[in-house]
Protein backbone atom coordinates (compact mmCIF):
# COMPACT_ATOMS: atom_id res chain seq x y z
CA UNK A 1 0.00 0.00 0.00
CA UNK A 2 2.96 2.80 0.88
CA UNK A 3 5.37 2.26 -1.77
CA UNK A 4 6.66 5.64 -2.29
CA UNK A 5 7.75 5.38 -6.08
CA UNK A 6 4.16 4.30 -6.33
CA UNK A 7 2.58 6.99 -9.29
CA UNK A 8 -1.11 5.30 -9.12
CA UNK A 9 -2.20 8.05 -6.94
CA UNK A 10 -1.32 10.45 -8.77
CA UNK A 11 -2.67 9.16 -12.00
CA UNK A 12 -5.57 9.44 -10.35
CA UNK A 13 -5.20 12.83 -8.84
CA UNK A 14 -3.71 14.45 -12.12
CA UNK A 15 -6.68 14.90 -13.96
CA UNK A 16 -8.83 16.92 -11.07
CA UNK A 17 -5.23 18.73 -10.25
CA UNK A 18 -4.52 20.01 -13.72
CA UNK A 19 -8.03 21.00 -13.98
CA UNK A 20 -8.25 23.32 -11.10
CA UNK A 21 -5.30 24.28 -12.36
CA UNK A 22 -5.93 25.30 -15.62
CA UNK A 23 -9.43 27.03 -14.41
CA UNK A 24 -8.04 28.57 -11.01
CA UNK A 25 -4.75 28.94 -10.89
CA UNK A 26 -3.88 30.00 -14.04
CA UNK A 27 -6.78 32.95 -14.38
CA UNK A 28 -5.50 33.87 -10.90
CA UNK A 29 -2.05 34.26 -12.59
CA UNK A 30 -3.83 36.09 -15.57
CA UNK A 31 -5.55 38.38 -12.96
CA UNK A 32 -2.02 39.17 -11.35
CA UNK A 33 -0.61 39.98 -14.81
CA UNK A 34 -3.74 41.97 -16.22
CA UNK A 35 -3.55 44.17 -12.63
CA UNK A 36 -0.23 45.29 -13.66
CA UNK A 37 -1.39 46.55 -16.54
CA UNK A 38 -3.97 49.34 -17.79
CA UNK A 39 -6.03 47.33 -19.55
CA UNK A 40 -9.60 48.79 -20.02
CA UNK A 41 -11.92 46.70 -21.93
CA UNK A 42 -11.67 42.67 -22.55
CA UNK A 43 -9.69 41.62 -25.23
CA UNK A 44 -7.59 44.98 -25.74
CA UNK A 45 -3.97 45.05 -24.58
CA UNK A 46 -2.45 47.28 -22.15
CA UNK A 47 1.33 48.26 -21.41
CA UNK A 48 3.01 47.88 -18.13
CA UNK A 49 2.33 50.52 -15.35
CA UNK A 50 3.43 48.61 -12.06
CA UNK A 51 1.69 48.69 -9.25
CA UNK A 52 -0.11 51.94 -10.14
CA UNK A 53 -3.45 50.23 -10.26
CA UNK A 54 -2.93 49.30 -6.59
CA UNK A 55 -1.62 52.80 -5.83
CA UNK A 56 -4.71 54.34 -7.00
CA UNK A 57 -6.52 51.76 -5.33
CA UNK A 58 -5.37 52.31 -1.74
CA UNK A 59 -5.95 56.21 -2.15
CA UNK A 60 -9.47 55.60 -3.43
CA UNK A 61 -12.44 55.79 -0.64
CA UNK A 62 -14.84 54.14 -3.18
CA UNK A 63 -12.56 51.01 -2.52
CA UNK A 64 -12.07 51.41 1.29
CA UNK A 65 -16.03 52.03 1.45
CA UNK A 66 -16.69 48.64 -0.55
CA UNK A 67 -14.59 46.89 1.59
CA UNK A 68 -15.35 48.25 4.66
CA UNK A 69 -19.05 46.93 3.55
CA UNK A 70 -17.94 43.37 2.59
CA UNK A 71 -16.41 43.17 6.30
CA UNK A 72 -19.49 44.37 7.81
CA UNK A 73 -21.97 42.15 5.08
CA UNK A 74 -19.50 39.07 5.82
CA UNK A 75 -19.83 39.62 9.66
CA UNK A 76 -23.51 40.09 9.64
CA UNK A 77 -24.25 37.06 8.17
CA UNK A 78 -22.22 35.15 9.52
CA UNK A 79 -24.08 35.54 13.09
CA UNK A 80 -27.73 35.45 11.18
CA UNK A 81 -26.78 32.58 9.31
CA UNK A 82 -24.68 30.90 12.64
CA UNK A 83 -27.76 31.76 15.15
CA UNK A 84 -30.37 30.54 12.80
CA UNK A 85 -28.52 27.05 11.77
CA UNK A 86 -27.50 26.76 15.39
CA UNK A 87 -31.55 26.79 16.55
CA UNK A 88 -32.36 24.47 13.20
CA UNK A 89 -29.44 22.01 13.85
CA UNK A 90 -30.29 21.72 17.77
CA UNK A 91 -34.12 20.78 16.83
CA UNK A 92 -33.60 18.65 13.82
CA UNK A 93 -31.15 16.93 16.31
CA UNK A 94 -34.37 15.76 18.17
CA UNK A 95 -36.49 12.58 17.27
CA UNK A 96 -39.62 13.71 16.38
CA UNK A 97 -42.21 12.47 13.59
CA UNK A 98 -40.89 13.73 10.18
CA UNK A 99 -37.44 14.35 11.46
CA UNK A 100 -35.82 12.85 8.62
CA UNK A 101 -38.22 14.85 5.85
CA UNK A 102 -36.95 17.72 7.73
CA UNK A 103 -33.29 17.21 7.60
CA UNK A 104 -33.48 16.34 3.69
CA UNK A 105 -36.23 19.50 2.67
CA UNK A 106 -34.81 21.95 4.70
CA UNK A 107 -32.10 22.67 2.11
CA UNK A 108 -34.64 23.64 -0.29
CA UNK A 109 -33.43 27.17 0.43
CA UNK A 110 -30.04 26.43 -1.14
CA UNK A 111 -31.41 23.86 -4.47
CA UNK A 112 -33.10 26.45 -6.54
CA UNK A 113 -31.38 29.24 -8.51
CA UNK A 114 -30.56 32.83 -6.61
CA UNK A 115 -32.14 34.85 -9.72
CA UNK A 116 -35.88 32.82 -8.42
CA UNK A 117 -34.24 33.50 -4.87
CA UNK A 118 -34.19 37.11 -5.82
CA UNK A 119 -37.77 36.96 -7.32
CA UNK A 120 -39.38 35.56 -5.08
CA UNK A 121 -38.34 37.52 -1.50
CA UNK A 122 -38.34 40.94 -4.08
CA UNK A 123 -42.28 39.72 -4.23
CA UNK A 124 -42.73 38.68 -0.51
CA UNK A 125 -41.45 42.09 0.17
CA UNK A 126 -43.82 44.14 -2.55
CA UNK A 127 -46.51 45.90 -1.76
CA UNK A 128 -48.50 43.88 -4.85
CA UNK A 129 -49.43 40.62 -3.49
CA UNK A 130 -46.39 40.50 -0.51
CA UNK A 131 -47.27 38.03 2.65
CA UNK A 132 -44.50 40.07 4.52
CA UNK A 133 -45.77 43.86 4.88
CA UNK A 134 -49.66 42.80 5.88
CA UNK A 135 -48.28 40.20 8.40
CA UNK A 136 -45.68 43.02 10.25
CA UNK A 137 -48.65 45.70 9.83
CA UNK A 138 -51.14 42.70 11.27
CA UNK A 139 -48.70 42.33 14.00
CA UNK A 140 -48.34 46.09 14.39
CA UNK A 141 -44.62 45.88 13.99
CA UNK A 142 -44.83 48.64 11.10
CA UNK A 143 -47.95 50.73 10.96
CA UNK A 144 -47.42 51.51 6.86
CA UNK A 145 -45.91 49.89 4.01
CA UNK A 146 -42.08 50.11 4.45
CA UNK A 147 -39.73 49.83 1.05
CA UNK A 148 -37.43 46.92 2.21
CA UNK A 149 -34.93 48.18 -1.33
CA UNK A 150 -35.33 51.99 -0.97
CA UNK A 151 -32.67 53.52 1.84
CA UNK A 152 -29.55 52.14 1.97
CA UNK A 153 -29.17 50.59 5.78
CA UNK A 154 -32.62 48.77 4.83
CA UNK A 155 -31.44 47.49 1.63
CA UNK A 156 -28.42 46.11 2.95
CA UNK A 157 -30.07 44.57 6.29
CA UNK A 158 -32.60 43.44 3.45
CA UNK A 159 -30.13 41.74 1.54
CA UNK A 160 -28.45 40.19 4.73
CA UNK A 161 -31.26 38.08 5.63
CA UNK A 162 -32.30 37.11 1.86
CA UNK A 163 -28.60 35.60 1.43
CA UNK A 164 -28.71 33.62 5.02
CA UNK A 165 -32.07 32.70 4.44
CA UNK A 166 -30.37 30.87 1.28
CA UNK A 167 -27.65 29.36 3.20
CA UNK A 168 -28.31 28.94 6.90
CA UNK A 169 -30.08 25.33 5.88
CA UNK A 170 -26.65 24.86 4.47
CA UNK A 171 -24.89 25.28 7.51
CA UNK A 172 -26.98 23.74 9.73
CA UNK A 173 -26.58 20.24 8.02
CA UNK A 174 -23.02 20.64 8.72
CA UNK A 175 -23.97 21.77 12.33
CA UNK A 176 -25.93 18.89 12.38
CA UNK A 177 -22.73 16.50 11.64
CA UNK A 178 -20.80 18.24 14.87
CA UNK A 179 -24.06 17.61 17.22
CA UNK A 180 -24.61 13.63 16.02
CA UNK A 181 -20.18 13.21 16.88
CA UNK A 182 -21.43 13.81 20.78
CA UNK A 183 -21.74 10.78 22.50
CA UNK A 184 -25.37 9.78 23.91
CA UNK A 185 -23.61 9.01 26.77
CA UNK A 186 -22.49 12.05 27.82
CA UNK A 187 -26.11 13.51 28.03
CA UNK A 188 -27.14 10.41 29.99
CA UNK A 189 -23.96 11.07 32.78
CA UNK A 190 -24.82 14.03 32.94
CA UNK A 191 -28.12 13.60 33.93
CA UNK A 192 -27.71 10.93 36.41
CA UNK A 193 -25.84 13.70 38.22
CA UNK A 194 -28.25 15.69 38.15
CA UNK A 195 -27.47 18.44 35.50
CA UNK A 196 -30.09 20.49 33.97
CA UNK A 197 -30.98 20.71 30.61
CA UNK A 198 -29.02 24.43 30.45
CA UNK A 199 -25.96 23.05 31.87
CA UNK A 200 -25.90 19.98 29.74
CA UNK A 201 -26.15 22.85 26.71
CA UNK A 202 -22.98 25.09 28.14
CA UNK A 203 -20.86 21.69 29.42
CA UNK A 204 -21.64 18.92 26.98
CA UNK A 205 -22.99 20.80 23.79
CA UNK A 206 -21.49 24.36 23.20
CA UNK A 207 -17.50 23.04 24.20
CA UNK A 208 -18.02 19.78 21.79
CA UNK A 209 -19.43 21.41 19.06
CA UNK A 210 -17.40 24.76 19.23
CA UNK A 211 -14.56 23.02 17.01
CA UNK A 212 -17.71 22.60 14.31
CA UNK A 213 -18.59 25.97 14.69
CA UNK A 214 -15.26 27.15 13.99
CA UNK A 215 -14.83 25.58 10.76
CA UNK A 216 -18.64 26.35 10.00
CA UNK A 217 -17.92 30.15 10.77
CA UNK A 218 -14.34 30.01 8.40
CA UNK A 219 -16.67 28.01 5.58
CA UNK A 220 -19.63 30.75 5.94
CA UNK A 221 -16.98 34.00 5.85
CA UNK A 222 -15.80 32.61 2.76
CA UNK A 223 -19.04 31.98 1.07
CA UNK A 224 -20.61 35.16 1.98
CA UNK A 225 -17.49 37.10 0.68
CA UNK A 226 -17.92 35.54 -2.57
CA UNK A 227 -21.95 36.49 -3.11
CA UNK A 228 -22.15 38.76 -6.00
CA UNK A 229 -25.28 37.26 -7.71
CA UNK A 230 -27.84 38.14 -5.37
CA UNK A 231 -26.53 41.86 -4.38
CA UNK A 232 -26.61 42.36 -7.78
CA UNK A 233 -30.29 41.37 -9.06
CA UNK A 234 -31.75 43.34 -5.97
CA UNK A 235 -29.92 46.25 -5.87
CA UNK A 236 -26.99 46.26 -7.95
CA UNK A 237 -24.89 47.66 -4.96
CA UNK A 238 -27.45 50.57 -4.32
CA UNK A 239 -29.27 52.35 -3.22
CA UNK A 240 -26.11 54.87 -3.11
CA UNK A 241 -23.64 52.48 -2.98
CA UNK A 242 -25.38 50.93 0.31
CA UNK A 243 -24.20 47.49 -0.86
CA UNK A 244 -21.46 47.79 -3.20
CA UNK A 245 -19.46 45.01 -1.58
CA UNK A 246 -16.29 43.99 -3.34
CA UNK A 247 -17.53 41.10 -5.73
CA UNK A 248 -19.74 43.97 -6.70
CA UNK A 249 -17.45 46.87 -6.97
CA UNK A 250 -15.08 44.41 -8.86
CA UNK A 251 -18.15 43.31 -11.39
CA UNK A 252 -19.15 47.01 -11.81
CA UNK A 253 -15.47 48.22 -12.55
CA UNK A 254 -14.93 45.80 -14.95
CA UNK A 255 -18.11 45.20 -16.71
CA UNK A 256 -19.81 48.30 -16.41
CA UNK A 257 -17.07 51.54 -16.32
CA UNK A 258 -14.61 48.99 -18.64
CA UNK A 259 -11.54 49.33 -16.33
CA UNK A 260 -10.26 45.70 -16.33
CA UNK A 261 -6.86 46.04 -14.48
CA UNK A 262 -8.39 48.14 -11.88
CA UNK A 263 -10.89 45.22 -11.46
CA UNK A 264 -8.05 42.76 -11.40
CA UNK A 265 -6.20 44.90 -9.03
CA UNK A 266 -9.30 44.91 -6.36
CA UNK A 267 -9.71 41.23 -7.11
CA UNK A 268 -6.15 40.54 -6.57
CA UNK A 269 -6.30 41.84 -2.96
CA UNK A 270 -9.61 40.41 -2.32
CA UNK A 271 -7.82 37.02 -2.81
CA UNK A 272 -5.13 37.57 -1.02
CA UNK A 273 -6.72 39.04 1.93
CA UNK A 274 -9.17 35.97 1.71
CA UNK A 275 -5.95 33.53 1.18
CA UNK A 276 -4.61 34.68 4.34
CA UNK A 277 -7.91 34.38 6.54
CA UNK A 278 -8.53 30.97 5.41
CA UNK A 279 -4.85 29.95 5.85
CA UNK A 280 -4.77 31.87 9.34
CA UNK A 281 -7.90 30.20 10.48
CA UNK A 282 -7.40 26.97 9.61
CA UNK A 283 -4.24 26.89 11.75
CA UNK A 284 -6.02 28.29 14.68
CA UNK A 285 -8.77 25.80 14.00
CA UNK A 286 -6.60 22.65 13.46
CA UNK A 287 -4.77 23.28 17.07
CA UNK A 288 -6.16 21.21 19.16
CA UNK A 289 -6.08 18.14 17.63
CA UNK A 290 -10.03 17.11 18.21
CA UNK A 291 -11.76 19.79 16.01
CA UNK A 292 -10.50 17.54 12.93
CA UNK B 1 -35.49 9.82 25.55
CA UNK B 2 -38.18 11.79 27.38
CA UNK B 3 -38.53 15.23 27.11
CA UNK B 4 -39.92 17.54 29.52
CA UNK B 5 -43.06 19.46 28.25
CA UNK B 6 -41.51 22.65 28.34
CA UNK B 7 -38.75 21.37 25.81
CA UNK B 8 -41.09 19.89 23.51
CA UNK B 9 -42.81 23.45 23.40
CA UNK B 10 -39.85 24.77 22.08
CA UNK B 11 -38.76 22.32 19.82
CA UNK B 12 -42.34 22.99 18.46
CA UNK B 13 -42.19 26.41 18.32
CA UNK B 14 -38.53 26.23 16.52
CA UNK B 15 -40.29 23.73 14.43
CA UNK B 16 -43.09 26.22 13.69
CA UNK B 17 -40.63 28.75 12.76
CA UNK B 18 -39.01 26.99 10.38
CA UNK B 19 -41.90 25.91 8.41
CA UNK B 20 -42.53 29.61 8.36
CA UNK B 21 -39.37 30.88 7.18
CA UNK B 22 -38.85 27.99 4.43
CA UNK B 23 -41.93 25.96 3.84
CA UNK B 24 -44.58 29.22 3.58
CA UNK B 25 -42.82 31.14 0.94
CA UNK B 26 -42.31 28.27 -1.23
CA UNK B 27 -46.03 27.30 -0.21
CA UNK B 28 -47.06 31.61 -1.86
CA UNK B 29 -44.74 30.56 -4.65
CA UNK B 30 -46.23 27.69 -6.23
CA UNK B 31 -49.85 28.50 -5.10
CA UNK B 32 -49.26 32.11 -6.57
CA UNK B 33 -48.24 30.61 -10.04
CA UNK B 34 -52.03 29.16 -10.39
CA UNK B 35 -54.05 32.15 -8.89
CA UNK B 36 -55.64 34.56 -11.19
CA UNK B 37 -53.40 37.96 -11.72
CA UNK B 38 -56.06 39.64 -9.53
CA UNK B 39 -55.82 37.80 -6.69
CA UNK B 40 -51.72 37.34 -6.47
CA UNK B 41 -51.47 41.04 -6.15
CA UNK B 42 -54.59 41.28 -3.84
CA UNK B 43 -53.51 43.86 -0.73
CA UNK B 44 -54.68 40.35 1.66
CA UNK B 45 -52.21 37.37 0.25
CA UNK B 46 -54.44 34.78 0.22
CA UNK B 47 -53.34 31.26 1.95
CA UNK B 48 -55.69 28.90 0.04
CA UNK B 49 -56.02 30.08 -3.83
CA UNK B 50 -59.64 31.40 -4.57
CA UNK B 51 -59.12 31.31 -7.95
CA UNK B 52 -57.76 28.56 -10.50
CA UNK B 53 -55.76 29.01 -13.37
CA UNK B 54 -52.98 28.02 -15.94
CA UNK B 55 -52.94 31.16 -18.25
CA UNK B 56 -49.54 31.68 -16.42
CA UNK B 57 -47.64 28.46 -17.02
CA UNK B 58 -49.41 29.03 -20.95
CA UNK B 59 -47.67 32.11 -21.45
CA UNK B 60 -44.37 31.01 -20.25
CA UNK B 61 -44.18 28.21 -22.21
CA UNK B 62 -45.75 29.28 -25.49
CA UNK B 63 -45.07 33.25 -25.78
CA UNK B 64 -41.04 32.93 -24.11
CA UNK B 65 -37.97 31.11 -24.46
CA UNK B 66 -38.41 30.00 -21.17
CA UNK B 67 -38.38 26.51 -22.66
CA UNK B 68 -35.13 26.55 -24.48
CA UNK B 69 -33.93 28.50 -21.19
CA UNK B 70 -34.64 24.80 -19.22
CA UNK B 71 -33.15 22.95 -21.91
CA UNK B 72 -30.24 24.54 -21.70
CA UNK B 73 -29.78 24.43 -18.17
CA UNK B 74 -30.40 20.27 -18.52
CA UNK B 75 -27.88 19.86 -20.91
CA UNK B 76 -25.16 22.25 -19.04
CA UNK B 77 -26.09 21.05 -15.57
CA UNK B 78 -26.10 17.10 -16.17
CA UNK B 79 -22.93 17.44 -18.66
CA UNK B 80 -21.26 19.85 -15.64
CA UNK B 81 -22.27 16.85 -13.00
CA UNK B 82 -20.70 13.87 -15.41
CA UNK B 83 -18.07 15.93 -15.79
CA UNK B 84 -17.76 16.54 -11.91
CA UNK B 85 -18.05 13.06 -10.90
CA UNK B 86 -15.12 11.77 -13.46
CA UNK B 87 -13.07 13.84 -11.96
CA UNK B 88 -13.85 13.62 -8.34
CA UNK B 89 -14.20 10.06 -8.05
CA UNK B 90 -10.96 9.09 -8.88
CA UNK B 91 -9.26 12.00 -7.25
CA UNK B 92 -11.31 10.98 -3.43
CA UNK B 93 -10.45 7.39 -4.30
CA UNK B 94 -6.53 8.65 -4.47
CA UNK B 95 -7.26 10.81 -1.61
CA UNK B 96 -9.10 8.70 1.01
CA UNK B 97 -7.97 5.32 0.05
CA UNK B 98 -4.44 5.65 -0.75
CA UNK B 99 -1.10 7.02 1.01
CA UNK B 100 1.40 8.92 -1.26
CA UNK B 101 4.14 12.09 -0.39
CA UNK B 102 1.91 14.95 -0.81
CA UNK B 103 -1.21 14.12 -0.02
CA UNK B 104 -1.99 16.54 2.88
CA UNK B 105 -0.82 19.05 0.85
CA UNK B 106 -2.41 18.62 -1.72
CA UNK B 107 -5.39 18.17 0.12
CA UNK B 108 -5.34 21.41 1.61
CA UNK B 109 -4.33 22.93 -1.61
CA UNK B 110 -7.65 21.87 -2.94
CA UNK B 111 -9.77 22.77 0.14
CA UNK B 112 -8.20 26.16 -0.19
CA UNK B 113 -9.86 26.15 -3.77
CA UNK B 114 -13.13 25.99 -1.97
CA UNK B 115 -12.19 29.94 -0.95
CA UNK B 116 -11.46 31.14 -4.21
CA UNK B 117 -13.02 34.34 -4.75
CA UNK B 118 -15.57 33.18 -7.52
CA UNK B 119 -15.64 36.51 -9.35
CA UNK B 120 -11.53 36.68 -9.22
CA UNK B 121 -11.57 34.83 -12.48
CA UNK B 122 -14.26 35.95 -14.03
CA UNK B 123 -11.97 38.72 -15.29
CA UNK B 124 -9.19 36.51 -16.85
CA UNK B 125 -11.27 33.32 -17.65
CA UNK B 126 -13.51 36.15 -19.88
CA UNK B 127 -10.02 36.52 -21.68
CA UNK B 128 -8.71 33.37 -22.25
CA UNK B 129 -12.00 31.92 -23.39
CA UNK B 130 -12.51 34.66 -26.05
CA UNK B 131 -8.91 33.54 -27.08
CA UNK B 132 -10.03 30.03 -26.98
CA UNK B 133 -13.18 30.91 -28.94
CA UNK B 134 -15.68 29.44 -26.47
CA UNK B 135 -17.17 32.54 -25.40
CA UNK B 136 -20.85 32.35 -25.90
CA UNK B 137 -20.24 28.50 -25.51
CA UNK B 138 -22.06 25.92 -23.32
CA UNK B 139 -18.82 24.20 -22.98
CA UNK B 140 -17.66 27.61 -20.98
CA UNK B 141 -20.61 26.79 -18.36
CA UNK B 142 -19.63 23.60 -17.78
CA UNK B 143 -15.86 23.98 -17.28
CA UNK B 144 -16.87 26.96 -14.92
CA UNK B 145 -19.33 25.12 -13.05
CA UNK B 146 -17.06 21.72 -13.12
CA UNK B 147 -13.58 23.90 -11.67
CA UNK B 148 -16.50 25.51 -8.78
CA UNK B 149 -17.85 21.99 -7.51
CA UNK B 150 -14.99 19.50 -7.59
CA UNK B 151 -12.81 20.98 -4.76
CA UNK B 152 -16.21 20.53 -2.28
CA UNK B 153 -16.87 17.35 -4.36
CA UNK B 154 -13.84 15.88 -3.59
CA UNK B 155 -14.28 16.42 0.03
CA UNK B 156 -17.79 15.36 0.00
CA UNK B 157 -16.99 12.11 -0.80
CA UNK B 158 -14.40 11.56 1.85
CA UNK B 159 -16.56 10.28 4.83
CA UNK B 160 -18.50 7.67 2.17
CA UNK B 161 -14.90 6.48 1.30
CA UNK B 162 -13.35 6.25 4.46
CA UNK B 163 -16.14 3.94 5.32
CA UNK B 164 -15.48 1.25 3.12
CA UNK B 165 -13.63 -1.54 4.95
CA UNK B 166 -9.82 -1.90 3.86
CA UNK B 167 -10.67 -5.89 4.05
CA UNK B 168 -12.89 -5.65 0.93
CA UNK B 169 -10.96 -3.84 -1.27
CA UNK B 170 -7.22 -6.02 0.02
CA UNK B 171 -9.58 -8.93 -1.31
CA UNK B 172 -10.42 -7.82 -4.38
CA UNK B 173 -6.61 -6.97 -4.61
CA UNK B 174 -5.42 -10.25 -3.31
CA UNK B 175 -8.09 -12.24 -6.13
CA UNK B 176 -6.21 -10.29 -8.62
CA UNK B 177 -7.98 -7.04 -9.28
CA UNK B 178 -6.46 -3.85 -11.23
CA UNK B 179 -6.49 -0.70 -9.19
CA UNK B 180 -9.17 0.35 -11.56
CA UNK B 181 -10.76 -2.47 -11.82
CA UNK B 182 -11.56 -2.88 -8.02
CA UNK B 183 -12.49 1.48 -8.04
CA UNK B 184 -14.88 0.38 -10.88
CA UNK B 185 -15.97 -2.64 -9.36
CA UNK B 186 -15.57 -2.95 -5.72
CA UNK B 187 -15.04 0.87 -4.66
CA UNK B 188 -18.15 2.68 -6.65
CA UNK B 189 -20.62 0.57 -5.92
CA UNK B 190 -20.22 0.58 -2.45
CA UNK B 191 -19.53 5.05 -2.76
CA UNK B 192 -22.27 5.14 -4.53
CA UNK B 193 -24.58 7.12 -2.11
CA UNK B 194 -21.42 9.93 -1.83
CA UNK B 195 -21.07 9.58 -5.42
CA UNK B 196 -25.08 10.39 -5.40
CA UNK B 197 -24.34 13.19 -3.51
CA UNK B 198 -21.73 14.91 -5.37
CA UNK B 199 -24.26 13.95 -8.10
CA UNK B 200 -26.61 16.33 -6.31
CA UNK B 201 -24.06 19.17 -5.26
CA UNK B 202 -22.67 19.71 -8.46
CA UNK B 203 -26.25 19.69 -10.41
CA UNK B 204 -27.40 21.93 -7.55
CA UNK B 205 -24.58 24.17 -8.79
CA UNK B 206 -24.66 24.36 -12.17
CA UNK B 207 -28.33 25.14 -12.26
CA UNK B 208 -28.16 28.14 -10.07
CA UNK B 209 -25.10 29.66 -11.34
CA UNK B 210 -25.83 33.17 -12.89
CA UNK B 211 -22.81 34.97 -12.98
CA UNK B 212 -20.67 33.48 -15.16
CA UNK B 213 -23.49 32.09 -17.59
CA UNK B 214 -24.60 35.99 -17.55
CA UNK B 215 -21.57 37.48 -18.44
CA UNK B 216 -20.31 34.60 -21.13
CA UNK B 217 -23.10 34.04 -23.21
CA UNK B 218 -24.29 35.91 -25.42
CA UNK B 219 -26.62 34.99 -27.75
CA UNK B 220 -30.55 34.07 -26.45
CA UNK B 221 -30.96 30.35 -27.71
CA UNK B 222 -27.95 29.36 -25.63
CA UNK B 223 -29.33 31.10 -22.00
CA UNK B 224 -29.79 29.05 -19.08
CA UNK B 225 -32.75 29.32 -17.26
CA UNK B 226 -31.03 31.89 -14.18
CA UNK B 227 -30.15 33.65 -16.79
CA UNK B 228 -33.15 33.53 -19.21
CA UNK B 229 -35.16 34.16 -16.38
CA UNK B 230 -33.88 37.25 -15.41
CA UNK B 231 -34.10 38.81 -18.83
CA UNK B 232 -37.98 37.56 -18.42
CA UNK B 233 -38.17 39.92 -14.89
CA UNK B 234 -36.71 42.93 -17.10
CA UNK B 235 -38.08 42.33 -20.32
CA UNK B 236 -41.75 42.73 -19.50
CA UNK B 237 -44.14 45.26 -17.36
CA UNK B 238 -43.97 43.09 -14.24
CA UNK B 239 -45.84 40.13 -14.41
CA UNK B 240 -45.68 38.73 -11.33
CA UNK B 241 -48.10 35.51 -12.56
CA UNK B 242 -45.80 34.91 -15.38
CA UNK B 243 -42.54 35.09 -12.90
CA UNK B 244 -44.42 33.10 -10.02
CA UNK B 245 -44.67 29.75 -13.16
CA UNK B 246 -41.39 30.49 -14.18
CA UNK B 247 -40.34 30.36 -10.56
CA UNK B 248 -42.33 27.10 -9.96
CA UNK B 249 -40.84 25.43 -13.24
CA UNK B 250 -37.22 26.42 -12.26
CA UNK B 251 -37.55 24.56 -8.78
CA UNK B 252 -39.22 21.85 -10.60
CA UNK B 253 -36.08 19.56 -11.92
CA UNK B 254 -33.63 20.06 -8.89
CA UNK B 255 -36.86 18.97 -6.17
CA UNK B 256 -37.47 15.89 -8.85
CA UNK B 257 -33.48 15.31 -8.52
CA UNK B 258 -33.72 16.21 -4.36
CA UNK B 259 -36.74 13.69 -3.68
CA UNK B 260 -34.64 10.43 -5.29
CA UNK B 261 -31.01 11.09 -4.03
CA UNK B 262 -31.40 14.30 -1.65
CA UNK B 263 -30.76 12.26 1.40
CA UNK B 264 -27.91 10.97 0.27
CA UNK B 265 -26.74 14.48 0.05
CA UNK B 266 -27.58 15.20 3.62
CA UNK B 267 -26.01 12.27 4.87
CA UNK B 268 -22.69 13.36 2.80
CA UNK B 269 -23.05 16.61 4.81
CA UNK B 270 -24.05 15.08 8.04
CA UNK B 271 -21.16 12.83 7.65
CA UNK B 272 -21.66 10.15 10.56
CA UNK B 273 -25.21 10.13 9.84
CA UNK B 274 -24.34 7.54 6.93
CA UNK B 275 -22.49 5.04 9.27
Amino acid sequence: MKSPKNILPFAFIAPAILFLSALLIWPLVQAVILSLQDVRSVGTSGSWVGLANYRKLLTSPMFWDSAWLSLVWVLTNAVLQTLLALGAALALNQSFPGVRIARTWIVLTWIIPTVVVVMIWRWLFSTSGGIVIPVLMQTGVIDQPVGFFAQPNMAFATLVFINSWRWFPFITLMMLAGLTRIPRDLYEAARIDGAGAWKRFTRITWPLLAPTLGVLLVIGTLLSFNVFDIIWLLTAGGPAGGSRTLPVLIYETAFKSYRMSEAAAIAVMATLFLMAFAVIATRWLARPPEAR
Amino acid sequence: MKRPLRWNLILVAVLLLLVALIALPFWFVLTGSIKAPAEIIAREPTLVPQSFTLEHYVKLLAASDYPLYMMNSLIVASVSTVLTLALAIPAGYAFFRMSFRGRETLYRAILLAYAFPSIVILIPLFGIFAKLGLVDSRVALVLVNVAFSLPFAIWLLRSFFAGIPTEIEEAARLDGGAPFTVLRRIMIPLAAPGIAAVAVFAFVTAWTEYVFASVMILSDAKRTVPVGFSGIIGQYQIDWGLLLAGASLSILPVVILFAFVGRWFVAGLTEGAVK
